[in-house]
């Protein structure tokens, strides 16, 4: 259970150019649901998304993780914690070009410091899950849209993370690709893995499986159910 | 002063040690002033990112110091052949007045820096950071040491000239002159190993006490630093004749030369490193009880007893291995 | 521990990868670096490959040697003060020397002019033995053309030369001519019973003190020279230009610090974002540091070794081409030979100091800064 309180962030604290990018949120999201957060492009739903998966601090408030406060950790270990708890999948995937998709895969693997053979083993299955046994030795760049997002899925599931987020997985994807992509959302909720997308996409809201939809506009959290409208001119 | 390239690279080395220590310390002051971790501001932020700066660069500075004083070492032995009455380093080093406060700064400073970064380990173990200011306040502590290391380097290298005439260990190890040398030297051979073997006897006793009840590691500290200053003497009063086979010949440094196998580093390295675990190990007690390092700190610091009282046993094959294969007898 | 090696492993791992795929960029760092550390290894292994030779030369030199000094220069020695010095106890054998340096003028070297101690070394009358650098400095075109020598304007004297010394050890042997001492007398023109000086043989290396200083009170106009001490000016000599070369290599390691600083702090925007993109799969500050260590150690140990093997090349086998004018001074006759390969721990350790610690000091702080990014930056 991830827990958020009277969250505020503000970038350029301080300067002229600051701004509230989220500003008192209050938020529960609970173990093993599907959670999309929704919301216009600028409403703060990657910094909401960086906040409660312990990559950014919050300027004020409170995020805690089953109970432990985090928002006061060193940045040290929040890394730490985010490693153990988190898997991202971003929304411009962020492979390292150059690398193959096995190494992609194994990046996180590097600062735990586990054995290599048992970690290579273990990205494989990844990867044959996923249908990318036979591209894994192939570099990052000669991989189509569909086989990154996938390599990407595997890199974020590698450390076996309870919680797996993704922000705007299918902003990049066809239909018919972005549907896979569900799929496979869908398959690691059932096996016990809490999801946490952000989307302005509605193929995801209206998706089978999804919990709890939380809207955003303007740095808080809209009550109720969403107007038509609110959205708007964005979907498109 | 000599221009010579060993005694470069090793001002550089001090130059930039010095540069660390200014800069850490400065650092050290904004940390006591304004470190607080329950503030999520950018700054506090910045202040930790800059902690691993700080903490990289004593990792590099002391690693760089342990090579820069077997350098020193080195380099003073070589350079004996320059001076008159020089054989060996402590020739050299008796040149002037600053050769061996230089020698013991350096020492003093690999210490300091190695004790710090156990801190600094332990430290980085609790989730709130909770020995930072102490840390810092004990970086305060151990700048000035550098700065004293770099500048009585400096002053040594800049009065070493070639027309003094020195002396060298045969005058300077001998029991009939006044100095803490001989002192040393003049303990007498059997006293040196009784007492280095009581006390080895004094670390193995609080070693195994400490093990068992996790408790007391200031004992074992002490008992570490004692067999450090005894480890020392007994060179000096007895193993290096063994090594020498020369029942006059009293030199801590001529052990390290290769005409005797570069037999001091097999004392000195796990000496230095024993002694140093050990010291961690009592300067880490007093936080043991602190919330947050109360599931990490006690391993470590018994991990750091077994690692010491496995270089101080290293050290004693070393040294039975030293009496056991010379010719020399000098008892029954 | 297991985990701290292994993890250490998977860095450098990361690290090879990493600079293999910026193979250009990397190449180019490595060349400039090692070139720098090339000729400061040159300098070091060619100072102490002269150090070296002369200490072997010196081994044979006699303990003591004996001048005779009025108003402060040196004069030529009466032979008495040989039997002098032979009664002194510790001192197994003195025997007076007749040396001197003969200006050739036409070529305007100097050759050193002696008569060996060694009677199986001394020439006939009429004959020299000559180092190899005297053949090659006068053009003598084939084996067994004789010598000629000229004191003043119309005198020429001929030599018929005996032998030609090795190259081995030719440092002190370049410009020697050898010759009989009825032959040197002549042609110099020094009386029976005068020596250059005397030269004293003791039994106990560590008697050499007590006897000069007896010695010095017994005849005070006289000046003992000790093999120590000529040993201790050819080192400084050869400590203070190789301290030259040092500094100038120095100066190239400086510009090659402010280089790669340079380098490591304008990262390319590919470079960034992917550190951008460790941080954000879980990478802390430290392992992105601890892998950039990497990298600048893999670089500088690279560079390190190429130059110094580059370095040991160039001094020993291509005989250090480059620097020989500068250490072995600007003497007309160079001695021509191979230097004995030597190497020793000292000189290691000074030149992996030397090279990798400035480039380390140089790049730490950008290094830091590149780590400390924020973790969500590539979110964005
Ligand atoms: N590093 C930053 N500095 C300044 N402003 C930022 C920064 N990151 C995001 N913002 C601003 O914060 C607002 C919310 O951004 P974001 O969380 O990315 O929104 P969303 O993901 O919903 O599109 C935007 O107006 C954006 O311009
Ligand atoms: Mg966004």
């Amino acid at each position: 259970m991830i827990t958020l309180n009277a969250v505020t962030k503000l970038y350029n604290e301080g300067r002229p150019n600051e701004f509230a990018a989220l500003q008192e949120i209050d938020l529960t999201l609970a173990r093993g649901a599907m959670s999309v957060l929704r919301g216009p492009s600028g409403s703060g739903k990657t910094t909401l998304l960086s906040i409660l998966a312990c990559m950014a601090r919050p300027t004020s408030g409170r995020v805690s993780i089953d109970g432990e406060l985090v928002s006061g950790l060193p940045e040290r270990f929040l890394t730490e914690l985010r490693r153990t708890t988190f898997g991202f999948v971003f929304q411009r995937f962020n492979l390292v070009r150059g690398l193959t998709a096995l190494e992609n895969v194994m990046l996180p693997t590097v600062p735990l410091g586990a054995d290599y053979g048992q970690t290579r083993d273990k990205a494989m299955a990844r990867l044959e899950a996923l249908g990318l046994a036979d591209k894994a030795a192939m570099p990052i760049e000669h991989l189509s849209g569909g086989e990154a997002q996938r390599t990407a899925i595997a890199r974020a599931l590698i450390n076996d993370p309870p919680i797996l987020i993704a922000d705007e997985p299918t902003a990049n994807l066809d239909t018919a690709l972005a549907e896979k992509f569900l799929a496979i959302l869908a398959e690691e909720r059932a096996a016990g893995r809490t999801v946490i997308l952000t989307s302005h996409d509605p193929r995801i809201w209206e998706a089978e499986g999804v919990d709890r939809i939380v809207t955003l506009r303007d740095g808080r959290i809209v009550e109720g159910e969403l107007a038509e409208g609110v959205l708007g001119e964005d979907v498109a | 002063m000599i221009f010579q390239p060993p005694i470069l690279a090793l001002l550089m080395v001090a130059a930039l040690a010095a540069l660390v220590a200014l800069w850490s310390g400065a650092f050290a002051i904004r940390v006591l002033a304004r470190w607080d971790m329950a503030n999520m501001s950018r700054a506090q932020l910045r202040m930790e990112r800059m902690a691993e700066l700080v903490s990289t660069l004593f990792g590099a500075v002391m690693l760089a110091e342990l090579a820069a004083l077997l350098l020193f070492v080195f380099n003073s032995d070589r350079m004996a052949s320059l001076f008159v009455g020089a054989m060996c380093a402590v020739g050299t080093l008796n040149v002037n007045a600053y050769g061996f406060p230089a020698l013991y700064l350096k020492i003093g400073v690999f210490f300091a820096a190695t004790l710090w970064l156990i801190l600094d380990h332990a430290d980085r173990l609790g989730r709130d950071f909770p020995l930072t200011k102490v840390k810092y306040a004990a970086l305060l502590a151990i700048a000035p040491l550098i700065l004293a290391d770099g500048a009585t380097e400096l002053a040594y290298f800049l009065n070493l000239h070639t027309d003094v005439i020195t002396s060298c260990c045969t005058k300077l190890f001998t029991p009939n002159n006044p100095g803490l040398a001989n002192h040393m030297a003049s303990i007498g051979e059997g006293t040196a190993l009784v007492w280095l073997s009581v006390i080895a006897l004094a670390v193995a006793g609080s070693g195994a006490y400490v093990m068992l009840r996790k408790r007391g590691y200031w004992i074992y500290a002490l008992a570490s630093g004692a067999l450090f200053v005894a480890g020392l003497t007994a060179i000096v009063a007895t193993i290096s004749l063994y090594i020498y086979e020369d029942p006059n010949h009293h030199c801590p440094f001529c052990i390290l030369k290769p005409e005797y196998g570069y037999f001091g580093y097999v004392l000195y390295v796990p000496l230095f490193f024993a002694t140093a675990m050990g010291l961690g190990a009592g300067l880490l007690q007093p936080f043991a009880n602190i919330p947050s390092l109360k599931g990490k700190l006690p391993g470590l610091i018994a991990r750091q007893v077994v690692w010491s009282m496995i270089g101080f046993a290293l050290f004693g094959l070393a040294v039975i291995w030293a009496i056991a294969r010379s010719h020399l007898i000098l008892f029954g | 521990m297991m985990t701290w090696a292994r993890r250490q492993r998977a860095l450098a791992d990361y690290t090879l990868a990493a600079l293999s795929r910026r193979k250009g960029k990397n190449i180019a760092l490595v060349a400039i670096f090692s070139l720098v550390v090339f000729a400061l290894s040159s300098a070091m292994f060619f100072a102490a490959a002269l150090r070296h030779e002369t200490t072997v030369v010196l081994r044979d030199a006699p303990e003591i040697v004996v001048q005779k000094l009025i108003m402060g220069r040196q004069d030529l020695i009466p032979g008495d003060v040989v039997e002098t010095i032979a009664g002194f106890r510790g001192v197994t054998s003195a025997k007076g020397r007749l040396w001197g340096y003969y200006y050739d003028r036409i070529n305007g070297a100097n050759y050193t002019v002696m008569v060996p101690d060694d009677p199986a070394l001394i020439p006939p009358v009429g004959y020299v033995a000559v180092g190899e650098g005297v053949p090659r400095a006068r053009g003598l075109a084939w084996e067994g053309a004789p010598l000629f020598l000229s004191r003043y304007e119309g005198d020429l004297k001929r030599f018929d030369v005996d032998r030609t010394f090795s190259r081995d050890s030719a440092l002190m042997t370049a410009d020697l001519v050898l010759m009989n001492p009825q032959d040197f007398r002549a042609f110099f023109d020094i009386p029976e019973g005068l020596y250059t000086d005397v030269v004293a043989t003791v039994r106990n290396q560590n008697e050499v003190a007590t006897i000069v200083t007896k010695a010095s009170n017994a005849s005070p106009q006289m000046r003992f020279v000790t093999r120590a001490d000529i040993e201790r000016t050819y080192q400084k000599l050869f400590d203070w230009r190789e301290g030259l070369l040092v500094v100038l290599a120095g100066a190239g390691l400086l510009a090659f610090a402010i280089f790669a600083a340079e380098k490591a702090s304008g990262l390319s925007a590919e470079e960034a974002r992917e550190i951008g993109i460790l941080k954000a799969v879980g990478w802390d500050t430290r392992d992105v540091i601890a892998m950039k260590m990497w990298e600048g150690g893999l670089v500088s140990l690279g560079a390190f070794l190429i130059g110094t093997v580059a370095g040991f090349a160039h001094v020993f086998l291509f005989d250090g081409v480059l620097f020989a004018p500068v250490l072995r001074g600007w003497a007309v006759i160079y001695p021509d030979f191979a230097l004995a390969p030597h190497i020793d721990g000292v000189q290691l350790m000074t030149l992996a100091l030397l090279t990798v610690v400035p480039y380390m000091a140089a790049t730490v702080v950008p290094v830091w800064r590149t780590a400390s990014g924020d973790p969500d930056a590539v979110m964005r």
